[in-house]
């Protein structure tokens, strides 16, 4: 009998429980007309950063990203001038692909490549998640970022060999030759890994 | 403003308009019987839609939005939607039985509305054994879905058809021993009289204790069962059968069963306004909105209890309805005689 | 003459899965039934698998992070975390101090957030569908913590070889405070729905009970270990990171049946408030991060590195072959393997409905299993 009271007190206390939230306010939001501000720090869709005087884009072409993706979604395509330097000619981003992991953003040395705020970017066909460089640049124009002027890397121009394009090198080296302890520094070795073999290397 | 004095007074011009009595009543039936099913309809559409506003409130979200006013249209697109979908009729099923239960449901569920009072003067017909009847009628829900259920020749569906036949008679036994103290107190069986045996508000049958309240807590508990709602609703646990036995309807079939729960929720409702809350009768307001009032009350209710509690299982289930609400239901029976008998309480 | 008089009855077999509502993703169960009754459960996994392993084999360290984060998506952070612990056990780093309070907090707040899924969807198995949207709303503020820190809800990516990603925005303290303050009320309100609520005792009480000895020889962990009355925990038994630093109960249970399980996870995530508070108390100032290079190789050598996972042991093992930058051999140890594996013999002679209910206690999360 005393259990069957506690039962029905506690069906009771239930129904308070619930019956309390009734007149509470929705926490939820109308979405297409009402949107959350999405935090600063939030990763959505990959796009290229323009310098704002000049709008140009900020990259140079060192491929720190696209070897930093874990999922080959970057390829860049370049062609080499005679003293070996690169010149961008495509960079292509497949968001589907892509898994928004910002790594790229951190391999990036000059500020050009960031995962924006912006999240509403579906498509009809999986061909238009495949972005390259005026649409990347294009919505990447009001992203708003702190350029961080790193120090370039003085033995960029003197890349090794033309094929080997491992700019990452002297980075590399310097970062490990900062802390020193229990990091083998990364020889740039032809390596067959993932992320140069779906590099394109188009050499003229 | 009385609903039944409009009525009345079109049936009195259309008797005067020189046609036979015959086909004064015919077409008097049949427009009585297609307003009762377009208010049902129109009453099913909009519990389906306050069903999600009650739930989404009490989950703090909005529910249906875009459609009408906050979403009250809702249900009427998704009728539309339903309508149109491809009905999909699986390759082994057995094409009578499972053509045939939803319409069976829906019908089943719209019968019980001939012997219940709307209001004062507002009933369909007013049958003598109306309580009898729709007792009778409702049951009959439990036909169609285990037609559904054998007919789908699915083993989900089979479950839950076979479920809700154990759930269903079960709970047909307290549900109906819980209505005799009424029935023997107010010494008819006529929905109509009953509701006028209750004419001042502690004449209520909810207010006669000790008998009134417990007969209707097991009345709403037996009529949630019947109704397959939770805390009861075995035959379509999503959790554990799927869908249970609508597990292979779709389209206006499924849509059939849908709006047939719903109708059936309200006429549970309806008939416990009827027979515990004084049906129609109230002050000031026409008696039609007190009935409609008092109902969706309950039906209120029985959504608060669907968004609150969990489910039962199917023993469990079986157990709480032989071992407590029978010998409950039984026992409160025994004491309403006693106290008929003995006069103790003359209302 | 009897039995030939007698109805015939006959077993039938359903496959609840691999697309069944309480099967958590894509489990499949053979049941063999007799009527409502099952007599037999076999589970078949294998339709959630992505090779993860194989993945991590060809990706550098920092790369397999992302790749983690999709092992056990309710935690990801967890999972991140045992395989940076594994790595800088092999490569002997040490991560900062402040980084491992960050961590400590984020794998914790990662926790709450996991148990919450675990409470809605448990809830919603038993037919309670309320409080797994109030679960998943407490949740959220969780996520918009996670998000602000590292910019993701779900796949976070925030802790590194050697520390952690970023460092957490200024607003991070006060709304993880103001969280950890107003979540004791919000347990209150679960208590209140289903804690004594009469129809959640019965379907929980005495259904699914696991002894103690069979968890143990199938390998149980966690939550559901504790449930059966083993008082084992990783954080405390084995300390790993700073964990003997911050004051906590380990929960446990007492006949190891679902409601057992669900007190245990109930009294958890109080727990891991009361850590939350202390590391966010003692929180110092520093570095976040060691510097390891995106291209590091660590040493010759193989590591097993074990943390306390909401779903139990996550463990990660790591074979390296000292002269790559990529791991030979990556193993993922989750704890629902184990749960799934010793389901069939708890679910026997119970009905279909206390099938779903075990499996909900369990807590199973199908990428772990089939990984």
């Amino acid at each position: 009998m005393k259990k069957l009271i506690n039962g029905i007190k506690n069906l009771v206390i239930g129904l308070l429980t619930t019956g309390k939230h009734l007149g509470r306010h929705a926490i939820t939001i109308q979405y297409p007309t009402q949107k959350w501000e999405m935090p600063e720090r939030s990763r959505g869709i990959v796009v290229l950063l323009s310098d704002k005087e000049t709008g140009e884009l900020n990259c140079t072409t060192c491929l720190l990203c696209e070897k930093a993706c874990p999922s080959s979604a970057i390829k860049i395509v370049y062609e080499k001038d005679e003293k070996g330097k690169r010149h961008l000619k495509d960079f292509i981003v497949d968001h589907g692909l892509c898994c928004f992991c910002g790594l790229c953003e951190e391999a990036c040395n000059f500020s050009a490549i960031k995962l924006a705020t912006k999240y509403e970017f579906s498509t009809y066909t999986k061909d238009d998640l495949l972005w390259h460089t005026n649409k990347l640049q294009e919505v990447g124009r009001d992203v708003p970022y702190e350029k961080v002027e790193r120090k370039k890397p003085e033995a960029k121009p003197a890349a090794p060999q033309p094929t080997t394009a491992t700019p990452s090198k002297p980075i590399a080296e310097k970062q490990s030759a900062k802390t020193g302890e229990a990091i083998s520094p990364a020889e740039p070795e032809k390596n067959p890994e993932l992320g140069e073999g779906a590099k394109p290397q188009e050499d003229k | 403003m009385e609903l039944a004095n409009i009525f009345k007074y079109l049936y009195q011009s259309l008797a005067n308009s020189g046609l036979p009595q015959v086909w004064v009543d015919i077409i008097a039936l049949v427009a009585a019987g297609l307003i009762v099913f377009g208010v049902l309809a129109v009453i099913a559409l909009f519990l389906v839609w306050w069903e999600r506003k009650v739930s989404a409130h009490i989950q703090q979200r909005f529910g249906p939005m875009r459609t009408g006013w906050h979403g009250v249209l809702q249900t009427i697109a998704d009728a539309i939607k339903l309508i149109q979908k491809e009905d999909i009729t699986p390759t082994n099923v057995d094409r009578p039985v499972f053509y045939w239960a939803p319409i069976i449901a829906f019908v089943a569920a719209f019968l019980a509305y001939i012997a219940i009072p709307f209001g004062k003067g507002l009933i369909v017909s007013d049958l003598n054994i109306g309580i009898l009847f729709i007792i009778a009628i409702t049951t009959f829900t439990i036909i169609s879905l285990l037609m559904a259920g054998w007919g789908s020749n699915n083993k989900y569906a089979l479950l839950g058809g076979m479920r809700s036949a154990a759930q269903v008679v079960s709970y047909e036994v307290p549900m109906v021993v819980s209505i005799l103290p009424i029935i023997l107190f107010a010494g008819t069986l006529s929905m109509v009289e009953i509701v006028e045996a209750q004419a001042k508000i502690y004449q209520w049958f909810i207010f006669r204790v000790p008998f009134g309240p417990i007969a209707f807590i097991i009345y709403i508990i037996a009529g949630t069962a019947e109704t397959n709602r939770t805390p009861f609703d075995l035959p379509e646990a999503e959790q554990e059968l799927v869908a249970g036995f609508n597990v292979e309807y779709s389209g206006m079939k499924f849509a059939m069963f849908f709006l047939a729960e719903f109708v059936n929720m309200f006429t549970v409702c309806a008939i416990a306004t009827t027979l515990f809350l004084g049906g129609w009768q109230g002050p000031f307001l026409p008696s039609w909105v007190w009935f409609l009032g008092k109902t969706l009350v309950l039906v209120f209710l029985l959504m608060w209890f669907r968004w609150t509690y969990p489910r039962l299982r199917v023993d469990q289930l079986m157990e709480f309805s032989w071992k407590f609400l029978v010998p409950l239901s039984f026992a409160n029976l025994i004491i309403a005689g006693f106290m008929k008998h003995s006069k103790w309480f003359n209302w | 003459m009897t039995a030939s008089k007698a109805l015939r009855t006959e077993e039938f077999l359903v496959n609840m899965g691999p697309h069944h509502p309480s099967t958590h993703g894509v489990c499949r169960f053979l049941l063999t039934m007799d009527g409502e009754v099952v007599i037999k459960a076999v589970p078949y996994i294998g339709y959630l698998h992505r090779a993860l392993e194989k993945i991590c084999e060809n990706r550098t360290y920092p790369q397999c992070l992302p790749v983690l984060d999709r092992f056990e998506y309710c935690t990801s952070m967890s999972c991140e975390y045992a395989f940076c612990l594994a790595v800088e056990k092999l490569a002997g780093i040490q991560a900062p101090e402040r980084a491992e309070y960050l961590r400590i907090i984020m794998v914790e707040l990662n926790r709450i957030a996991s148990h919450l899924i675990w409470f809605g969807t448990t809830a919603l198995d038993l037919g309670a569908i309320t409080p797994f949207l109030y679960g998943f709303r407490e949740r959220e503020d969780i996520l918009d913590l996670f998000e602000m820190t590292c910019g993701q809800r779900l796949t976070y990516n925030y802790i590194r070889i050697g520390g952690v990603s970023r460092d957490i925005p200024s607003q991070f303290i006060p709304k993880a405070k103001e969280f950890i303050d107003k979540f004791p009320s919000k347990i209150d309100d679960y208590v209140k729905l289903l804690n004594e609520n009469p129809i959640w005792v019965v379907r929980n009480r005495n259904v699914g009970i696991l002894p103690p000895e069979l968890a143990l020889s199938y390998g149980v962990s966690g939550p559901v270990l504790r449930g059966s009355g083993v008082k084992f925990d990783l954080r405390k038994d084995d300390p790993y990171s700073i964990y003997d630093r911050f004051e906590f109960d380990i929960p446990t249970g007492k006949y190891g049946d679902c409601y057992d399980r669900y007190l245990v996870r109930m009294a958890e995530m109080l727990q891991s408030t009361r850590i939350v508070k202390q590391a966010l108390e003692q929180l110092p100032e520093g570095d976040i991060k060691a510097k390891v290079s995106p291209q590091f190789k660590p040493p010759k050598g193989e590591v097993y590195s074990r943390i306390e996972n909401s779903r139990g042991e996550m463990g990660i093992y790591i074979q390296s072959p000292g002269d790559s930058k990529k791991p030979l051999r990556v193993k993922m140890r989750g704890g629902s393997y184990n749960h799934l594996q010793v389901m069939p013999e708890i679910v026997k002679g119970g009905k279909i409905a206390d099938l779903v209910a075990v499996m909900a206690s369990m807590d199973i999360i199908m990428p772990e299993v089939d990984r």
